[in-house]
């Protein structure tokens, strides 16, 4: 049904812990400058790679507002975090995320994997430490955006209908 | 000062339409963070393709390593290529066929 959001069942903990991080990312975003901070160059990929002229052209028009954007999607999830904690329960165990709201979600989720797989050095070899605790992070935060592809997928399924 | 109206404007104009359009292409390339879920719901919902298609395009990018996922204008493929930014999906640009 059209309009009827996204319900995500998530502990209380887990709340927190993505408020954290998703705190961590709009700290790394208004503090970092590009080309200082390879999670961020991942995050503004050079469009002209064999044009490196072209491609700090277009970065310089565009790369501002690219992480405008990354922050606004970031601040909807920490608002929407924000929201279920504010909840008369004091252990919110469920959260409704807008139709409106989805993409915003999926991207954070999304940048936030790659944010960590930049600092675990995942495209690497040898392969992290299966023991660095941000390794377990970037794994669930991978089960929770694969959940929350499937619930947008259904949501646009049944509004098709 | 009067001129007559011009004719080689229209001329002009002719040309311009005989001008063949260089095409560009809009790539997608592989990295191992993004989901493939994921990857082939950016491809359905941005660009409007259908599942199979979108799950092909996914596949080609997994598998050969880069995919071309759109193409058109430069300045279209610039905008795509920013949308696919967005998404965290590396994506570059290119002419066609180079």
């Amino acid at each position: 049904m059209a309009g009827s959001g996204i319900r995500v069942p998530i502990q209380a903990i887990e709340a927190q812990q993505l408020a954290e991080l998703v705190d961590q990312f709009l700290e790394l975003l208004r503090d970092t400058e590009i080309g200082q901070d390879a999670a961020l160059d991942r995050l503004t990929p050079s469009v002209y790679p064999q044009d490196p002229e072209a491609s700090a052209e277009f970065a310089e028009a565009t790369s501002a507002d690219l992480l405008d954007r990354r922050a606004a999607d970031a601040r909807v999830v920490r608002d929407g975090l924000q929201a279920a904690a504010d909840d008369d329960a004091p252990m919110p165990e469920e959260l409704v995320i807008r139709d409106a709201d989805v993409d915003a979600w999926l991207r954070t989720l999304a940048a936030l994997r790659l944010v960590i797989a930049s600092r675990l050095g995942i495209e690497n070899q040898p392969a992290p430490d299966p023991e660095d605790p941000r390794l377990g992070v970037y794994e669930w935060l991978g089960y929770r955006l694969d959940l929350l592809v499937e619930a947008a997928d259904a949501l646009d399924d049944a509004s098709d209908d | 000062m009067s001129s007559p109206l011009s004719a080689p404007e229209v001329d002009e104009r002719l040309d311009l339409q005989a001008a063949p359009a260089v095409p560009w292409e809009l790539v997608v390339w592989d990295d191992p963070v993004n989901l493939m879920s994921y990857v082939v719901r950016v491809f359905r919902t941005y660009f409007g393709y259908p599942r199979d298609r979108a799950t092909r395009l996914m596949l080609a990018v997994h598998n050969e390593g880069h995919a071309v996922v759109a193409t058109g204008p430069r300045e279209t493929m610039e905008v795509h290529a920013q949308a696919m930014h967005d998404y965290g999906l590396w994506a570059t640009v290119r002419r066609a066929g180079e």
